[in-house]
């Protein structure tokens, strides 16, 4: 049974149609990514999932319950979310970021919580904890940010151009990192990029989006098989040849 | 110890500072006088000119040279600022005009001499208020209207009537309270005819001077003027009997008369014993050689003979003396003067700190929500911003003379006031420091589950602390400026010695006003900055401001 179910989504802002019918479902354990390029919809998709963004037509179901009939903080808390920038707190140490999310759902283990988190992200609480994002380099915020999504266990994460702001070493190294967790964690996986050999990299599956619409929607291994036009022209960009 | 030596052991920065330290500290320590044991101060007040606080002073020394202790409240206010403290019982003295009773208090033109108006402000007064006007002390400041005596002669002016027929071609320099008035300016021009060529508004302190300079032809002085002689004037003659007689008593409180009959008679003592020579006397000693007011009143009582005789010394000499002590005085008494008024001076700076944090707390209490509702309704911010923008554009006097008609005089129109000027600075930076506060963290923190109430409180608020704690302190640091203008409008604080100081034509006056006013804003500054750096977040660069 698919964990996240999207259907027939539509939504404008103005003149401008960000999703235009959209359909797509998310199985439990899987990794989709949403790939395309700056006004595909693709971000507005991911965050229609944990309701960021309402649809003004179709609907999306999360563990069998449509979002709009939950409450959105709760829906929020239950779901991991990585932001290209990071987005950490700038004045809570790297500790209080990752602790955030047990902290609002009131555990009372969310510090013991927040350290595990930084230690399966990669990073040595011992060394890490008492810090302030500003004294990070970029990979290291960005592993705060993914300790900050999984630390009271999600069983779903979305992450929007997570690797994006990287150098290219250090991305290599955010991916593998990403990858090993996710087996770990067991954690079913949405996310978004422009890089389509990213996407081939990471994701179980891969769904390619142009003009509001998904246009190709396969398993990572058969996407370059599959690729003409325009995802040929995406990998093509990204190095992968087809 | 001497003022100039005071100043060399300390030097006046220090001294100053620690004058305002200790007037402060004053000025916080619960008021001392209810705290007093035996009879309460004779509360004794003028309006702000020269002879209002030579007046005040002789009042005072009488009454202390009779064992009543006396609280000096020396330029309170207008007319009517100074009739409804006394009418509350705020102030129990202060010397008065029959002629300003009548025509600015009652509204009345005078039929009849001295006597007769005497007789009508008394009855008044009285039935209305239960304010006494104590027997006239023997002498009128009536308005003179004055040329320079060179150019009356050669015009052959002498009377107002001659007046009416040459003003056209003459300019006319006024005390702005007599332009405005109807027994003033518009009453000239009824009964007389009188139409200047042209008319600005002058502030007593350089009317005199730029008619001395023929900037103007005519002004409006008193007839008791020190400057009449001293510059020689000549003053027309009001031979259609325009202005009201104008004689001086003390006008007394209803609480005061009851209490200290004792008082009344030593006051009332006075009648018929100040002449016009005396007082055109003490106030040349003031306006012109630049004595004290409690020397000038010492002598004036000691010449009209209710008090010590004064020493006949060679008046050319004394005049010297004084030109020269006067001068001194600029560069060395600053200190000293401010350490001798330092009662009147902490009252002044505990005023001044009242009217600057009632309104900067008022202009928080509602900018800094509005700052924080403006994030969600940014179309609004721009014309919000833009509004409280253009509030800050009018001129503090101006800004003091609307609130009048709305709350009146004292400190409620100034309050409102600084109030609205504050609003800005506070505005502004909360809204500026909110939009800013690291809004990739606000999308995360929405993203993953807090609310609105959690991101304001916990993001957005200790970021912007910083930049909304530095608008908080511009508009402290613009209020302590800009609360001096308060004594235009009754509402006390540092203003007023800098506006009695311009009366009386007095720089270290003017000066102790201003430097307070200016160690005030610093210190301001100085503790907003580090509240500022208090609520810096850590964890932040510090902030660029």
């Amino acid at each position: 049974m698919a964990l996240i179910k999207i259907e027939g989504a539509e939504k404008r802002y103005g003149d401008a149609v960000a999703l235009d019918g959209v359909s797509l479902r998310v199985g439990a354990g899987e990794c989709v990514a949403l790939v395309g390029e700056s006004g595909s919809g693709k971000t507005t998709l991911l965050r229609t999932i944990n309701r960021l963004t309402a649809l003004d037509r179709g609907r999306v179901v999360v563990r069998g319950e449509t979002v709009d009939e939950v409450d959105p903080v709760a829906l929020r808390r239950s779901i991991g979310y990585v932001q290209q920038d990071g987005g950490l707190i700038p004045h809570w140490t790297c500790l209080a970021n990752a602790a955030l999310v047990p902290e609002l759902l009131g555990h009372p283990d969310a510090e013991r919580r927040g350290r595990r988190a930084l230690g399966t992200a990669g990073l040595d609480p011992h060394v890490f904890a008492a810090r302030y994002p500003r004294e990070l380099s970029g990979g290291q915020r960005q592993r705060v940010a993914i300790a900050r999504a999984m630390a009271a266990d999600p069983d779903i994460l979305l992450m929007d151009e997570p690797f994006g702001a990287l150098d290219a070493i250090t991305r290599h190294e955010a991916q593998e990192a990403f990858m090993a967790l996710r087996s770990s964690a067991r954690v079913t996986a949405v996310f978004v990029t422009h890089d389509l050999g990213e996407a081939l990299r990471v994701a179980t599956r891969v769904a390619v989006m142009r003009a509001g619409r998904i246009v190709i929607e396969a398993p990572a291994a058969e996407v370059a098989g599959k690729a003409t036009g325009y995802a040929a022209e995406l990998l093509a960009r990204s190095g992968v040849s087809a | 110890m001497t003022g100039r030596a005071l100043y060399a052991s300390y030097g006046r920065v220090r001294l100053a500072a620690t004058v305002f330290a200790v007037a402060t500290l004053r000025a916080l320590a619960p008021c001392p006088v209810h705290a007093q044991e035996g009879p309460r101060p004779v509360v004794v007040a003028s309006k702000p000119f020269a002879e209002s606080y030579l007046l005040a002073e002789v009042f005072a020394q009488l009454l202390e040279a009779h064992d009543y202790p006396v609280d000096r409240r020396p330029g309170l206010g207008t007319t009517e600022l100074v009739l409804q403290a006394l009418r509350a019982g705020d102030i129990d003295v202060y010397p008065e005009y029959t002629g300003t009773g009548l025509a600015a208090v009652l509204g009345e033109t005078a039929e009849g001499g001295s006597a007769v108006v005497f007789r009508r402000v008394s009855d008044e007064f009285e039935a209305r208020w239960g304010v006494h006007w104590l027997p006239p002390l023997g002498f009128e400041n009536t308005y003179a209207i004055a040329m320079r005596r060179s150019l009356a002669d050669s015009l052959g002016v002498r009377t107002l009537s001659g007046l009416a027929a040459l003003a056209g071609r003459l300019t006319g320099g006024f005390s702005p309270d007599f332009i405005g008035r109807a027994d003033g300016l518009d009453g000239l021009a009824a009964t007389y005819g009188i139409e200047f060529r042209d008319t600005h508004s002058l502030l007593q302190a350089v009317k005199y001077q730029a008619l001395a300079e023929g900037e103007v032809d005519v002004i409006d002085g008193y007839s008791t003027d020190g400057a009449i002689s001293r510059y020689d004037l000549a003053v027309l003659a009001d031979d259609r009997g325009f202005f009201p007689p104008y004689d001086a008593a003390p006008l007394v409180g209803s609480a005061f008369y009851e209490e200290f009959p004792g008082a009344v008679v030593v006051l009332a003592r006075m009648a018929g014993r100040i002449d016009e020579a005396a007082v055109r006397r003490a106030n040349e000693r003031v306006e012109v050689e630049g004595a004290s007011i409690a020397d000038a009143a010492r002598e004036l009582l000691g010449a009209v003979g209710l008090g010590e005789p004064a020493d006949a010394s060679d008046p050319g000499r004394a005049r010297d003396v004084a030109v020269q002590r006067r001068n001194d005085r600029l560069l060395a008494s600053l200190p000293v003067h401010m350490w001798e008024n330092r009662m009147a001076l902490s009252r002044q700076v505990a005023r001044h700190l009242l009217l600057v944090l009632v309104s900067l707390g008022a202009a928080i209490l509602v900018a800094l929500p509005a700052g924080v509702a403006l994030e969600r309704r940014r179309g609004l911010a721009e014309s919000a911003i833009r509004v409280a923008g253009l509030l800050q554009t009018i001129p503090g006097i101006a800004l003091l003379a609307f609130m009048i008609p709305l709350f009146g005089i004292g400190v409620a129109p100034a309050v409102v006031a600084l109030f609205l000027y504050s609003l800005l600075p506070v505005l502004r930076n909360t809204y500026t420091g909110i939009i800013e506060a690291a809004p990739d963290a606000v999308a995360a923190g929405r993203a993953l589950g807090m609310t609105e109430g959690q991101l304001l409180r916990r993001i957005r608020l200790p970021l912007a602390a910083p930049i909304i704690m530095a608008g908080v302190r511009t508009a402290a640091v613009i209020n302590v400026g800009t609360a001096t203008l308060g004594a235009f409008v009754g509402a006390g604080g540092l203003g007023d010695p800098i506006v009695a100081g311009l009366t009386l034509s007095d720089p270290v006056l003017i000066l102790s006003g201003a430097v307070s006013a200016a160690v005030l804003a610093l210190l301001v500054d100085w503790g907003l900055a580090r509240a500022e750096a208090g609520v810096a977040p850590r964890g932040v660069a510090e902030s660029t401001l």
